[in-house]
């Protein structure tokens, strides 16, 4: 007989043991006499500050048309600087401003540095899944290929990467690679977390192919089909559907991978939250927030594969 | 391609078979096979009939010896392997049906991707023949959805999308259960009376009786004796050949 749990009581434990967790959390924070500040986060997410409009040179406020329209006449007398869409005015007719002076403001919003950092971190997730998917499946076809020369490159690139940390790999493709072929930052990011993904992709897509049985290839064969036809319409969806899980992994790691790329100065999530801890005090706040935002990523990421294999499952 | 009619479509001379672990799986085997003719090749297992059958649409590379299908050198460096395949449909114990795509589309793929016809010919073709196999009600279905009988009148019909001149079955029924044996060997039959070429590596005595042209016997990788059925059957002059009989009638 197996065990009867009552469902109401043991989720009613779990929640429990949540709540005392955060209540832990909480004690300890307070043991240490922090004061927590959440009030200061939003604005480093999304911030609500009017852009200002400054003066490019000195000279005189004029406010016309009621304070429809503000221009400012330079000293030199040449043509005024005028400013007709704003929200609100920060200088006043008459006033004497200095190059750089604020004039006017427009209310928007606008990304935080929090914020700049999530969206540069789904930019380098995307372009580096996409890269990496790519490198992945041409790198396993090679792996087994009867072909020895393309067995082996394959082979070599694998183990080279599996052997050594990505951290390290970041900074030979930042210094050595970045410098030989002049790459920006993010591009020598981008191409360290896609070489390194592809590896791992490349032993998925392995695996994926080789778990579908012979007959298949060779009653796609026997049809008439060349390899690559056989391949792309009845391996590969095959093996496409078998992977989801593993690859769902490897992109979720990818996500959590790609914040080492903060080392070589790209301002992704990470290091977005190392420049706002410095400038607010809020330790805590921040890299819990920070983690809050790479868990709405992952979490975005697992749901969207789960759907899809639900709807792969029909021929079930 | 010959000029005058040749009434032979496959001619399999000296074939040898040699496999990379070493294993010897085909003997010199010499079969010539005209146009319509049905073909049941016996033996026990290990015999080389799945090497031998493979070997004709090129599953299996030849060591030594040459075969031609319908004229064609299967040897020759320049011969267009997936054209021969083209012509020479096979149908597999296992069904090797494609899973993640539905009866009629298991029918419809190679002449869309091979043939690069319109999916409007395919679909029409592909909903004749699965008519054809008695399948018209399960055209939507996947292949886990059917029954192993339905799947391999399924993978029947996907062969013979491909309008092939010769149809090889290697054991198609040994792995259903045997009610259903009877519906697949149906279709088997009407595709002999239709005139078409056929190759079948079978158990089914009954079928050999009643169907074949001539029966062949292989043992031990060699082609040990051939003859018409209502012949062979009856034949005592081969002593490897009655012992064989001898256990599995
Ligand atoms: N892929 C293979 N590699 C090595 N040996 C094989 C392979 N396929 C078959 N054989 C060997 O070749 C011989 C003939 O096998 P097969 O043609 O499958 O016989 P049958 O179909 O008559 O049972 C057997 O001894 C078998 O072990
Ligand atoms: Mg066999």
């Amino acid at each position: 007989m197996q065990k009867q749990y009552n469902p109401l009581l043991w989720n009613a434990i779990f929640a429990v043991i949540l709540l005392g967790l955060g209540y832990g959390i909480y004690a300890a924070s307070k043991s240490i006499d922090y004061t927590w500040r959440w009030e200061r986060i939003p604005q480093y997410l999304i911030s609500t500050d009017p852009t200002e409009i400054r003066s490019p040179f000195d000279g005189t406020v004029v406010v016309e048309q009621g304070g429809k329209r503000v221009l400012v006449d330079p000293d030199s007398g040449d043509e005024p600087f005028v400013v007709e869409k704003f929200d609100l005015l920060l200088a006043d007719d008459g006033d004497i401003v200095f190059e750089g002076d604020a004039v006017a403001g427009i209310e928007e919003w606008r990304l935080g540095p929090i914020g700049w950092g999530l969206l540069t971190t789904l930019k380098l997730s995307v372009v580096s899944l996409v890269f990496a998917m790519v490198i992945g499946l041409f790198t396993g076809l090679a792996r087994i290929s009867d072909n020895p020369a393309l067995r082996n490159l394959a082979i070599t690139y694998i183990e080279l990467i599996r052997g050594t940390p990505l951290l390290v790999q970041i900074f030979i493709f930042y210094f050595f690679i970045g410098t030989v072929l002049d790459l920006d930052r993010f591009t020598a990011g981008v191409a360290a977390l896609a070489v390194f993904t592809g590896a791992y992709i490349a032993e998925i897509v392995r695996s994926g192919i080789q778990s579908i049985p012979p007959g298949q290839m060779e009653a796609a064969r026997s049809l008439g089909m060349n390899y690559v036809q056989a391949m792309t319409n009845v391996i590969l969806p095959q093996a496409f559907k078998r992977t989801l899980p593993p690859m769902a992994g490897q992109f979720i790691n990818l996500i959590k991978d790609s914040s080492l790329v903060s080392v070589i100065a790209i301002t992704d999530l990470t290091k977005a939250g190392r420049e706002v801890v410095s400038s607010t005090f809020a330790p805590f706040e921040v890299w819990f927030t920070v983690a809050l935002l790479y868990l709405v990523l992952t979490g975005a990421l697992s749901w969207a594969v789960q759907r899809l294999e639900k709807r792969l499952a029909a021929s079930d | 391609m010959t000029e005058h009619f040749d009434p032979s479509i496959i001619v399999a001379r000296d074939v040898d078979k040699i496999y990379p672990n070493g294993c010897h799986a085909l003997k010199r085997v010499s079969l010539e096979i005209n146009r319509g003719e049905v073909v049941v090749i016996i033996g026990p297992s290990g015999s080389g009939k799945s090497t031998f059958l493979r070997t004709l649409n090129q599953l299996e590379t030849i060591s030594d010896g040459d075969i031609r299908i319908d004229g064609i050198s299967l040897t020759d460096k320049r011969t267009d392997i997936n054209k021969v395949r083209e012509e020479v449909g096979m149908v597999f114990q296992s069904f090797n049906l494609f899973p993640h795509k539905t009866a009629l589309q298991n029918v419809m793929l190679a002449p869309m991707k091979v043939l690069k016809k319109s999916r409007e010919q395919a679909e029409k073709k592909g909903r004749e023949l699965l008519y054809k196999v008695g399948l018209s009600e399960r055209m939507h279905s996947y292949p886990s959805q059917l029954s192993g009988g339905q799947q391999q009148r399924v993978a029947i019909a996907r062969a013979l999308a491909m309008m092939p001149k010769i149809m090889l079955f290697d054991e198609p029924t040994s792995a259903l259960d045997p009610e259903m044996v009877g519906e697949v060997l149906d279709v088997m039959k009407s595709l002999a009376s239709d005139g078409m070429t056929m190759v079948v590596v079978t158990h089914e005595m009954g079928f050999a009786r009643e169907v074949a042209d001539r029966v062949v016997f292989m043992e031990e990788g060699e082609l040990v004796f051939e003859e018409r059925p209502e012949r062979f059957f009856e034949s005592t002059s081969n002593e490897r050949l009655q012992r064989f009989l001898g256990q599995v009638l």
